[in-house]
């Protein structure tokens, strides 16, 4: 399976510094996209940490055998990639708890881990990953914030998002607590689709229709990646913007046909 | 500006000011507020200032750390806070204006109040549960109301665990190393990966000719190599599958059905 692949930060328009971060490994088909939150640069510091100790969690020697436990059903490159955020939330919180200055730092996290076309999928806070799939595009994780929780909850509408004075009141982030709960999913690709992992910062100024239009009308994914960091600037950048496109390629045939139909 | 009042079966043993620095509770005497208790950790908790916010962190302490009554490992302090360490109570003042007429008026019934920040927040533990609780029992009372709003999706769809049923691939003709399979996995493949549940044999077998997703009791299988068909149709994208659907994949036929 060959992967195309885009990948863009940007500070924004409100902020001084981009917190953000993110590792986009396509010989790996490892992808990861962190979203920092903590005074004084520590959230720089957390999403760093968190996108170094995720990959050198992987990197490091698979243990032997089965991973032991229950699993889920979920498979073992499913669940190596949530012990890794794991792994991370450990190391940040450590940290947290050594350094007063960094103490309460935190980070999102979204990480796509592809091979044998399935593409492991696991967050934790409210970065986002979405597969577009026969030109519709399909939310694949759901937020842990308390917006979300409460549009679940059947006591706020979806439109009403956007002005809740609570829009950025997180349940669940990496650093916050000792251990922290994964939530992870799996999806096959198909030649032709489109993975896109993103922070807040876009998915806050852009909606999911301008997401899937974009990807539509540009479809080589560092373009649509300029695009949309350039259309969350233009819509008032509240936030540092983040986005990685992995483009799913068929064999030559294929894409001449996508080409054709295109 | 802030203080701690030291108590203990309401004596008050002294105060100390909580200022830009930080403040450490424990046994030890290196501690900024030295209580000299077996039930107090040597480095118990502390408390430090972040932006606006006092922030009080239990440092793993032995015996916890509470906050009017409940365990936190961290909390953002307000006042009048009752900080229970071992048999000693610390209260926590601050005295700033805005603060003050916030604690008299109180959090209002309807929509849980926490501060408005430019970033992005995390709820602490004890507040998150408080919210949460508060969120499932405003679900619920809607739902119990006559006429009220339709049961929200999510909700109508969760199912008892116990109740799912397994989908379930007979062999029904090809060379296969089992008779039927149980789709328990979140995904199965068929193919010749070594990761495959349904594992095909033979030069020209792809590696992964599909996936099996599964949610609940809902089984889609995604066509990624081969020439599937389903019901002699060729699969050319996605498909639910359904109870009886006949499966042809590389050289195996397969009848998928829902069993419990």
């Amino acid at each position: 399976m060959r992967l195309r692949v885009g990948a863009a930060t940007d500070v924004g328009q409100k902020r001084s510094l981009n917190e953000d971060a993110y590792a986009s490994n396509p010989a790996r088909g490892l992808f990861v996209v962190c979203d920092g939150m903590g005074g004084a640069a520590a959230g720089e510091v957390a999403s760093q940490m968190a996108i170094e100790t995720i990959q050198s969690y992987l990197n490091g020697t698979p243990p032997s055998g089965k991973p032991g436990g229950d699993t889920g059903g979920y498979m073992e490159r499913t669940v190596r990639l949530a012990e890794a955020i794991r792994a991370s939330n450990r190391a940040i919180y450590e940290r947290a708890q050594e350094d007063r200055k960094k103490a309460g730092m935190g980070t999102t996290v979204v990480g796509a881990w592809i091979g044998d076309s399935i593409a492991s999928i696991a967050h934790v806070g409210d970065s986002r990953a979405y597969l577009w799939h026969q030109q519709k595009l399909e939310p694949i994780t759901e937020d842990h914030s308390l917006v979300q929780a409460q549009v679940k909850a059947g006591l706020l509408r979806a439109d009403q998002v956007e002005e809740s004075k609570q829009r950025s009141v997180l349940l669940r982030a990496l650093g916050q607590e000792p251990s922290v709960e994964v939530d992870v999913s799996e999806i096959p690709l198909r030649p032709g689709d489109y993975l896109l992992l993103c922070s807040d910062g876009l998915t806050r100024v852009v909606t999911d229709a301008g997401l899937a239009r974009a990807i539509d009308t540009l479809r080589e994914p560092q373009r649509i990646c300029d695009y949309l960091i350039e259309t969350a600037n233009h819509n008032g950048g509240p936030d540092n913007i983040t986005v990685v496109v992995v483009y799913v390629a068929g064999t030559f045939w294929q894409e001449v046909w996508n080409w054709l139909r295109g | 500006m802030a203080k701690l009042i030291l108590k203990y079966e309401d004596r008050v043993l002294k105060e100390v000011p909580v200022a830009t620095g930080i403040v450490k509770i424990g046994r030890t005497p290196d501690n900024t507020v030295v209580i000299d208790n077996p039930a107090v950790s040597s480095h118990h908790a502390r408390i430090f200032r972040d932006a606006d916010n006092f922030i009080l962190e239990d440092l793993q302490s032995t015996n916890g750390t509470l906050v009017n009554g409940q365990l936190v490992s961290r909390h953002t302090l307000k006042n009048g806070d009752a900080i229970g360490i071992g048999k000693h109570t610390l209260v926590f003042q601050r005295a700033d204006k805005e603060e003050v007429a916030a604690a008299e008026s109180g959090p209002s019934a309807e929509e849980p109040v926490l501060p408005e920040l430019g970033g992005t927040v995390f709820l602490d533990t004890k507040a998150q549960r408080d919210l949460m609780a508060k969120i499932t029992a405003q679900a619920a009372e809607q739902k119990a109301a006559p006429g009220a709003a339709p049961v929200p999706k999510a909700a109508a769809m969760v199912q008892p665990a116990a109740a799912a049923r397994v989908g379930v691939l007979a062999v029904l003709a090809g060379k296969a190393d089992q008779s039927e399979y149980r789709l328990e996995a979140a995904t199965s493949i068929i193919g010749k990966s070594d990761t495959a549940t349904i594992k095909l044999k033979g030069w020209f077998k792809p590696k992964v000719a599909a996936t099996i997703t599964r949610k609940g009791e809902t089984y889609v299988i995604t066509p990624l190599g081969g020439s599937p068909q389903v019901n002699k149709q060729p699969l050319k994208d996605r498909y639910e599958l359904k109870d009886d659907d006949i499966l042809e994949i590389s050289g195996l036929t397969l009848q998928f059905s829902l069993k419990g």
